[in-house]
């Protein structure tokens, strides 16, 4: 890779100085260095050491809202009693993140803004749409893993396994953008990636995320995905799904998809469909065909439309328990 | 003749491997943990282009990149590139970031080519890019016919097509391929990840045009090789002539990345096949037409209809050039794609005469090791209870049972091994056989037969092994280092022990007597010789699996609950490690029915998973319970394990998978995309 200055930042304005639009941060590590070592991104001149800003590792709970620090790991999460009881969800994304050694050092803040894992992209010697080329080699060629949905010309897809889980909890990311705290939804934090091949979030240069924030307004939710082997393996498609549950009638219902989209796939019309409804197999089954209505599939990923449908029902039934 | 002692002690039975406490601790040296004094590391440029016409190539900035010692091409040039990943030149630095700072210093004048083709279907077709000048992509293969085959397709009560397909698998043994070099004036020295010792120094010397007697090969512990490392490599020339121009050792090591590309690989391969059975069940006519694609060299044939015998039977098979790394041994080579496709074939024919697949085998396999095989699995298995009719099991996750038989008929032994024991006075003994332990247990085996013979324990024998200063021993492929090893071993006790006797005077040396009679050495100790005698070893070996799985119809995915692999060797050395043997070929095996595929991409000439995100091999969350039963028979001696243990999981596993979801999915691996098409699930294309 390029070499690179190093510095540790102490506080979150002197990291965003540090980093100054040629700079990348350091948390978890896990995407960045495989990022520098093929050479996929422009090499930053200093890599910037956030793991001793303050603050930022916690997971703390709330009347309302819990806050999730974006250096809290993803281990972390996995391992909280507390989490797994208030967002089961969210609990059962992190366990199926990578590998154990992983979720030890991975972050919030670097699930979230993780790059495409797009083969294409991710191989050193194709130079797609994404890399700023100008021919997406996976729309007529190896698609079994992209999206079926998209509003580009790049079909490589979200693959934040926390993005989909807060999607459905409707999470909100603190970001740190030009010196002033934005909040952002998880459709504003990815919108950028519908429409801009080169995007695969919406941050900025420079942009640090520095929270999540989860309402409490949904006790039940339920993550599922299918991937190819049992263990540390991508996400084929993921499915979250989170809603309160008074009187056996969903409340505030919100299912969100990976791995289809460039952004977490979700419908509003599906949601609005659902509030109020009781669950059952027909209720769940008129929901998924709502959220993959439209879905255009390639060659090789025609298959994720029906495992998508499963996922969101089986998501959805599991919110009955 | 010889004859293996009817009562053992250490023989046939359980004993850890001498070796497990060096390598659980960290102490076991591999070829990649070799640190000789003043190192450099070493890397390989290769083509980023799939066919291309080298035209030069200048190294200089290379070698101004601070840390860079030694910097050469691997041809001369014009040098014509066949696939991605080719090798183009070499790098030796102090550090890994010079090595890689001087890869993309390097300026490579090329001419790309856009007239390759990577895949099997394409480069069969007329006006396809030819992947060698003035030689057709397509040759024909192992072809034959007899008996009266068409006729014999109408006389047949049941008869099925069907196509059944297999991926490229690519070479990932935990331990890249790669050696540490030193040249000096006194010769070269490799420490080599290998599973042929003697057949590295003889390349190693060749191709650096010095005497076999100037060259050494030390391999103390290797990471693995199941097929892949029987040769010096262009990767251990390289570093031998780095090495000569650094002037110092240079451990080249190759990187996951270029495993994936040029190390060699089991060929895909494309079944047609037609078979048909007389309504008693008797399989009596069979076709097949097959291809299938090694890379840009190598064979694709597969022994057809494999274990069966059928007496009108018609086989056409050819070889396909593609533009991607060559083909190499791999495991049992030929057997598990011919093993699956046959198996398959097999099990889809008993569908349609409505017999339960194992009654199907039992009927039409004459080999009296696999029936009982079959019938000792059968009943551990279960097969009986567990057999329901194929789609039958209720509920989205449908469990199905599959069973597919083996044999391995190669191998046998290497009858030139030698071997050498030194006795002391003080009755310390050293084993030196200049054979390799690839992973297998080898050292174990040693130790094993020593201590039967010589009435000792096993960790009273030292054993050293992988050195070519040591008498010779075989190449350790096609499962016949035990074979050849055992009878080495016993002939070096039965010597040693005629030699201490005659100077000890004691009538019997062996176990109490030991020490005493190792006292009367006096002060100088015996070294006796011993090589590979007849009568101790034979072949081949047979096996047969019996796998259970669930399927989710919903999500594709394929759990594998259970294997149980009957498997016979002739006289078990060590049952540990035998097992051990089993339970790898069998992983191995569930990673080719479900994960493993290399994929090309047509448009650019790349391998697109050249990592282990996207070339999925099977992790412990994947592995089964595996149930061994292993048939000991003395009376044939020893026989190899490594191979026939990997050849029938896949198609076991496949027909298990067609039997739970009453659909055939012919083509490996089988993963969720395809059991979800197979159920018929996944929409067409969309229009754009």
């Amino acid at each position: 890779m390029k070499a690179f200055e190093y510095a540790t930042a102490l506080s979150t304005d002197s990291a965003c100085e540090l980093v100054a639009g040629h700079g990348a941060y350091l948390a978890g590590g896990n995407d960045l260095l495989g990022l520098l070592k093929d050479y996929l991104v422009p090499g930053p001149d200093i890599l910037v050491n956030i793991k001793s800003l303050p603050g930022l590792n916690k997971i703390e709970p709330g009347a309302k809202h819990w806050t999730l620090g974006a250096l809290v790991t993803v281990g972390q999460i996995e391992n909280s009693p507390e989490v797994k009881a208030a967002f089961p969800g969210l609990h059962e994304a992190a366990s199926e993140i990578a590998s154990q050694q992983i979720r030890n050092v991975a972050t919030v803040g670097g699930n979230l803004a993780q790059h495409s894992r797009c083969w294409y992209f991710r191989h050193r010697d194709t130079v797609c749409l994404k890399k700023n080329g100008d021919l997406c080699y996976a729309r007529n060629g190896e698609n079994r893993y992209h999206s079926l949905f998209t509003g580009n010309d790049c079909i490589s897809p979200v693959v934040s396994s926390l993005a989909v889980i807060f999607t459905a909890l409707d999470a909100t990311a603190a970001v740190l953008r030009d010196g002033r705290e934005t909040r952002m939804s998880m459709a504003e934090l990815y919108q950028t990636a519908w429409k801009t091949t080169v995007a695969h979030n919406s941050l900025n240069p420079g942009d640090l995320i520095l929270r999540v924030e989860i309402p409490l307004a949904r006790s039940r939710s339920a993550y599922l995905q299918a991937s190819d082997k049992h263990a540390f393996d991508w996400a084929l498609v993921s499915c979250a799904a989170a809603a309160e549950v008074a009187d056996g009638k969903l409340k505030s219902p919100r299912v969100a998809l990976g791995g289809i989209s460039p952004v977490p796939h979700q419908v509003q019309a599906a949601n609005d469909f659902l509030a109020g409804k009781t669950l059952d197999d027909a209720t769940a089954s008129r929901a998924a065909d709502m959220i993959l209505a439209g879905a255009t599939p390639l060659e090789h990923n025609g298959y994720k439309v029906p495992m998508a449908h499963a996922l969101i029902r089986r998501a959805l039934l599991k919110l009955k328990a | 003749m010889s004859s293996w002692p009817a009562e053992t002690k250490y023989i046939s039975k359980n004993t850890t491997r001498i070796d497990a406490p060096a390598k659980l601790t960290g102490q076991a040296h591999y070829a990649s943990d070799i640190q000789a004094d003043g190192w450099l590391y070493g890397m390989i440029l290769r083509s980023k282009w799939p066919a291309a016409k080298i035209l030069s190539v200048n190294l200089d900035k290379a070698r101004q990149v601070p840390g860079i010692k030694a910097a050469i091409t691997v041809k001369d040039f014009p040098q014509t590139i066949r696939f991605y990943g080719e090798e183009i030149a070499a790098v030796a630095g102090t550090s890994k970031q010079a090595c890689l700072d001087a890869l993309r210093a390097i300026e490579v004048q090329a001419e790309p080519r856009n007239d390759f083709v990577v895949n099997e279907d394409d480069a069969r077709k007329e006006n396809a890019p030819q992947v060698w000048d003035g030689r057709p992509n397509v040759s024909p293969g192992r072809s034959r016919e007899q008996g009266t085959v068409d006729q014999a397709f109408t006389e047949c009560a049941a008869v099925i097509e069907g196509s059944y397909s297999t991926a490229v698998q690519i070479h990932h043994p935990m331990e890249t391929h790669g050696n540490t070099v030193s040249w000096t004036d006194d010769g070269v020295t490799a420490w080599a990840s290998t599973q042929g010792i003697s057949a590295v120094r003889d390349g190693m010397a060749g191709a650096l045009k010095l005497d076999h007697s100037q060259v050494r090969v030390i391999t103390e512990f290797m990471g693995g090789g199941f097929g892949a490392k029987q040769a010096a490599g262009i990767e251990g020339v390289l570093a031998a002539r780095l090495s000569r121009e650094a002037k110092a050792p240079v451990r080249l090591m190759l990187t996951r990345f270029d495993n994936s590309l040029a190390v060699g690989n089991r060929p895909s391969s494309f079944q047609k096949i037609k078979i048909g059975a007389l309504a008693d069940g008797t399989l009596h006519a069979f076709e097949m037409n097959a291809y299938g694609t090694p890379g840009i060299n190598g064979g694709a044939n597969i022994p057809a209809p494999y274990i069966y015998r059928i007496p009108n039977t018609r086989v056409n098979q050819s070889t396909v050039l593609v533009n991607a790394g060559p083909s190499c041994a791999f495991r049992a080579p030929d057997h598990p794609p011919a093993s699956f496709g046959m198996e398959s074939a097999m099990d889809d024919l008993a569908v349609k005469l409505g017999i339960d697949p194992l009654e199907f085998r039992l009927k039409n396999d004459s080999n009296e090791i696999r029936q009982r095989e079959y019938k000792l699995g059968a009943e551990k298995f279960g097969w009986k209870e567990k057999y329901q009719k194929p789609g039958s099991s209720p509920g989205p996750v449908k469990t199905g049972i599959g069973c597919a038989g083996a044999a391995w008929p190669a191998g046998g032994a290497s009858r030139r091994t030698q071997g050498e024991a030194q006795i002391n006075p003080d009755g310390s003994v050293e084993f030196r056989l200049g054979v390799q332990d690839i992973g297998t247990g080898t050292k174990t085996v040693i130790a094993v037969v020593a201590a039967e013979m010589l009435g000792l324990k096993p960790e009273q024998i030292t054993v050293k092994t992988g050195d070519t200063n040591y008498p010779p021993g075989p190449t350790s492929g096609g499962s016949t280092t035990c074979a050849s090893i055992s009878p080495t071993v016993y002939d070096i006790c039965a010597n040693a022990l005629q030699q201490l006797q005659t100077q000890s005077g004691l009538a019997d040396a062996r176990g109490d007597n030991w020490f005493a009679a190792c006292k009367k050495l006096g002060v100088t100790p015996l070294v006796v010789h011993g090589q590979w005698q007849q009568g101790l070893s034979s072949s081949p070996a047979y096996g047969v699996q019996f796998a259970e799985v669930d399927v989710d119809t919903e999500t594709g995915l394929v759990t594998v609950k259970k294997v149980v692999a009957v498997h016979d060797c002739g006289l078990i050395v060590d049952k540990l490690t035998t097992e051990s043997q089993i339970n790898g070929g069998v992983i191995m095996g569930m990673g080719y029915a479900l994960y493993e595929e290399r994929v090309m991409d047509d448009l650019s000439g790349v391998v697109l998973n050249p990592n282990f995100e996207t070339y999925k091999l099977a992790g412990i969350a994947d592995v089964p319970e595996i149930e061994i039963v292993l048939i000991n028979m003395p009376e044939r001696g020893v026989i190899g394990i490594g191979e026939p243990a990997t050849v029938p999981t896949a198609a076991a596993i496949g027909n298990a998978v067609a039997n739970a979801i009453g659909a055939r999915v012919g083509s490996l691996p089988i993963t969720p995309a395809k059991i979800l098409a197979a159920l018929g699930k996944v929409p067409p294309v969309a229009k754009s």
